[in-house]
């Protein structure tokens, strides 16, 4: 049965305007339908240019030169302006405060921002955002004003004015590189469920330990292009990606008292190998 | 002598909201690579601004490497604090990541020759040499923390703070920073970094303060900040990886920090 | 963080309740009647509307500590300016040495300040009873495009979190050696570090806000959809008209002589 990728690029190279090397590509990749791949690499390697090619922000808001085949459900991501995706993929950016459209003073209304932007009858709307509430966990929150909101809750904030459309693609470039511990798991936690429920995703990461743990993919790249891509176990374990994005805290330490290779990736199996 | 030595500061932004309650915070820190953890509002920023004058203490006295805070004005306080914020975007306005490196001690009236090798100094330390001449803002948001970062090196501080350096880097760019707090601290110079990632406190803070709504529970070495699982659980602190492994497997009390967890597992029965 | 500005004031008054276009028409009526009305005992008289108006809705003495904020400064250099040189002054009130203060400038003054104060209370009357969000959505109910509304809705917040940005870049400038205050030459070599921030940081964030509009959607060409109904009626669409007529009559007044 082959199922309609939800992602696919093929030789896809993007350059920025006014630059001299591509930022991504050649890239070939596909990602299906319910996958939850994590996205890793030093800083510069294109993992944002990569959300940006694939929600379509990369050429239509940055302009620069996009070559190759850039699909998303299968239609090129030239096909639709990029306010026209929201319906069925959505960006999470890194910063909680500038996703805010600062023209709402309740968190429900700013949920309801997008949705209405669709032109939605109000009855939907309500409906689709008290789901996306239910989802984050910020029905209590609702009626407060945003700016109140500490940044774990704006990035899930920010996580349900996405999920208010539906999207069955989600995207997150570096969803908690702002956050602290508390809010980061807040945030995996919905990721998890959405997951469970079937939303295709793709998150840019520099927590090594939670994509090896929360990502049946993972994909490393590296100035432009995939250094690696398969299973946490298999990707964490190529020296290049050691080299280049690094490793789980917990393959460190067990490569330090000279276990492996291959070395575990995870809590659970560093306590294994470690044991043995 | 790279110190700071708080006595009894208490200090409330207004009525509804105190920090410092009376008797109010007494502290000493030695020269060290020093990290400053506790749950968002338990008074880390107010803190660290009570060292440099950015907040003045309601009671209390404020002593930093010898100079009492109290008759500083915010500036003549940075040539005693380098002061690395947590937002670039806050400070950043120069065309190149040299003299944005080099306003600082320019401004405070350094020579040139000791401002351009004070500069090329923290750029290397920072990885930032083969950027010199880039604007700030071709950078990305990572990078520009690095051009923060060495901004407050470049006038030479015998004390540096870095709010949350580790936000937003890669793995390159935390090595770079344990290595950067290390060699700071190997030169003489008191680092206080304000952080949440707890392994970047076990493997690169030698001591720890943590505060808790506005109380400093524990200030001391960091190897055993984390012996009190209470006290860890009511600062709503995590165990860094190495410890919670160790625990995982059976080590009462758990190491703290890479070596002490290897020489651990060494002397464990096979 | 700082939260928006906005004159808003919770309350249940009738002018809370009545729509924004009719409250929107009595400022503006009240306003022109101001500067219409021939005398100063007609404009007070006017004045003391809007006071009882305000102390309908429960804002009373809010505004009046702000009309004498706004208005004393104000009204006391009109005064003592068409005191001193309106062309037709002739006795004097107040000698002051060589110049003299002349009942005619004074009186003047008085009158043109009192036709401000009116200006300011009908503007305040209509701030202090208006949610911000009920005028864009009734602007855009009348045909406003969305990308003005969110213009409209997002300035509010946009000031003080700007004025934010502006405080934690004092600092940072300051924390880095820079003297701001005290000797002139000082403050001038201060001025860029302390602006350019401001504006790069500004032009950071609104990319970023861009992109993440972009994002959600905005700018979708689509009809738009009420989202609430303030409530209208036909008594108030009268009133709308018959204030509005108030103009022509009154304007016709002055012609017949009105003083």
């Amino acid at each position: 049965m082959a199922l309609t990728p939800s992602v696919t690029l093929a030789g896809a190279r993007y350059r920025y305007p006014d630059t001299e090397r591509d930022a991504l590509g050649p890239i070939d990749l596909t990602v299906l339908p319910g996958e939850w791949v994590g996205v890793v690499g030093p800083t510069n390697a294109g993992k944002s240019t990569l959300c940006y090619a694939i929600i379509g922000l990369a050429p239509q808001f940055f302009g620069g030169r996009l070559r190759g085949e850039v699909s998303v459900f299968g239609s090129p991501t030239a096909s639709q302006p990029v306010n026209e995706r929201s319906r069925r993929a959505g960006l999470l950016f890194q910063n909680p405060f500038t996703q805010l459209s600062g023209a709402r003073e309740r968190v429900d209304e700013e949920v309801a921002f997008g949705p209405e932007a669709h032109g939605l009858p109000q009855a939907e709307v309500e409906e689709r955002v008290a789901e996306a509430l239910r989802l984050t966990g910020l029905q209590d929150l609702r009626a407060r004003h945003p700016l109140d909101l500490s940044g774990g809750q704006l990035q899930r904030l920010a996580l349900a004015a996405l999920l208010a459309m539906r999207p069955e693609l989600l995207l997150l470039d570096e969803p908690t590189s702002q956050l602290d511990p508390a809010g980061s798991r807040a945030l995996f936690d919905v990721l998890r469920g959405l997951h469970a429920a079937g939303t295709t995703i793709v998150m840019v990461e520099h927590r090594l330990e939670a994509v090896a743990a929360l990502c049946p993919r993972v994909i490393a790249l590296g100035e432009g292009r995939v250094l690696a891509d398969g299973a946490p176990a298999e990707v964490f374990n190529r020296p290049e990606v050691q080299a280049s994005a690094g490793m789980p805290a917990f393959a460190r330490l067990a490569a330090l008292v000279g276990k492996g290779p291959p070395l575990p990736v995870t809590f659970e199996a560093a306590v294994e190998a470690l044991r043995g | 002598m790279a110190e700071i030595v708080l006595r009894s500061v208490c200090f409330d932004y207004s009525s509804a909201v105190p920090v410092f309650r009376e008797p109010g915070i007494t502290l000493s820190l030695p020269q060290a690579a020093i990290a400053l953890v506790g749950e968002n509002g338990a008074g880390k920023t107010t803190l660290t601004k009570l060292l440099n004058g950015l907040l003045r203490p309601r009671a209390g006295s404020v002593v930093v490497a010898g100079t009492p805070v109290a008759e500083r004005s915010v500036a003549q306080m940075a040539p005693v604090i380098g002061y690395a914020f947590q937002n670039p975007d806050d400070q950043l306005f120069e065309r190149t990541v040299r003299d944005e490196v080099a306003f600082g001690p320019r401004v405070m009236g350094r020579p040139k020759e000791t401002v351009q090798a004070a500069v090329d100094r923290a750029l290397d330390l920072c990885g930032l040499a083969g950027q010199a001449s880039t604007h700030p803002h071709d950078l990305v948001l990572a990078e520009r923390k690095w051009v923060t970062i060495a901004s407050a090196l470049a006038a030479d501080p015998p004390v540096v703070i870095l709010d949350e350096p580790t936000l937003g880097q890669d793995w390159a760019g935390r090595e770079r920073l344990h290595a950067l707090v290390r060699a700071l601290g190997g030169q003489g110079r008191l680092v206080l970094v304000v952080t949440h990632d707890i392994d970047f406190v076990a493997q690169a803070c030698d001591w720890t303060v943590v505060l808790s709504r506005g109380l400093v529970r524990y200030s001391g070495k960091t190897a055993l900040a984390f012996a009190d699982e209470g006290r860890i659980e009511e600062a709503g602190l995590e165990l860094p990886a190495a410890t919670r492994l160790a625990r995982a497997l059976g080590a009462d009390p758990a190491p703290v920090g890479d070596e002490a967890f290897t020489a651990w597992y060494r002397v464990q029965p096979a | 963080m700082a939260r928006g500005i906005s004159l808003y004031v919770e309350g249940q008054s009738p002018l809370h309740r009545v729509h924004p276009l009719t409250k929107g028409t009595l400022t503006l009526v009240i306003i022109a009647l101001a500067f219409i009305a021939p005398s100063l005992p007609w404009v007070l008289a006017l004045g003391l509307i809007v006071l009882l108006l305000l102390a309908s809705a429960g804002v009373l003495a809010r505004f009046l500590a702000i009309l004498a904020a706004l208005l004393f400064p104000i009204g006391a250099l009109l005064v003592i300016v068409q005191g001193l040189v309106n062309p037709a002054n002739r006795e004097v009130l107040v000698p002051l040495g060589p110049l003299s203060l002349y009942r005619e400038g004074v009186l003047v003054g008085i009158l043109t300040a009192a036709r401000l104060a009116d200006l300011i209370g009908a503007t305040f009357l209509f701030s202090f009873t208006t949610r911000p969000a009920d005028l864009a959505e009734t602007l855009m109910q009348h045909g406003l495009s969305p990308r003005f509304g969110y213009v409209v809705q997002s300035v509010l917040q946009l000031i003080p979190q700007t004025l934010e940005t502006v405080d934690r870049i004092r600092n940072a400038q300051q924390a880095r050696g820079l003297e701001i205050r005290g000797r002139l030459d000082r403050r001038i070599r201060a001025f860029l570090p302390l602006m350019m921030p401001v504006v790069l940081s500004s032009l950071v964030a609104t990319q970023e806000r861009a992109m993440a509009l972009e994002v959600r959607g905005f700018g979708l060409k689509v009809t738009r959809v009420t989202r609430y109904r303030i409530p209208d009626s036909v008594g108030q669409r009268v009133l709308r008209w018959a204030l509005l007529l108030l103009l022509p009559l009154a304007l016709l007044a002055r012609l017949y002589g009105w003083r």
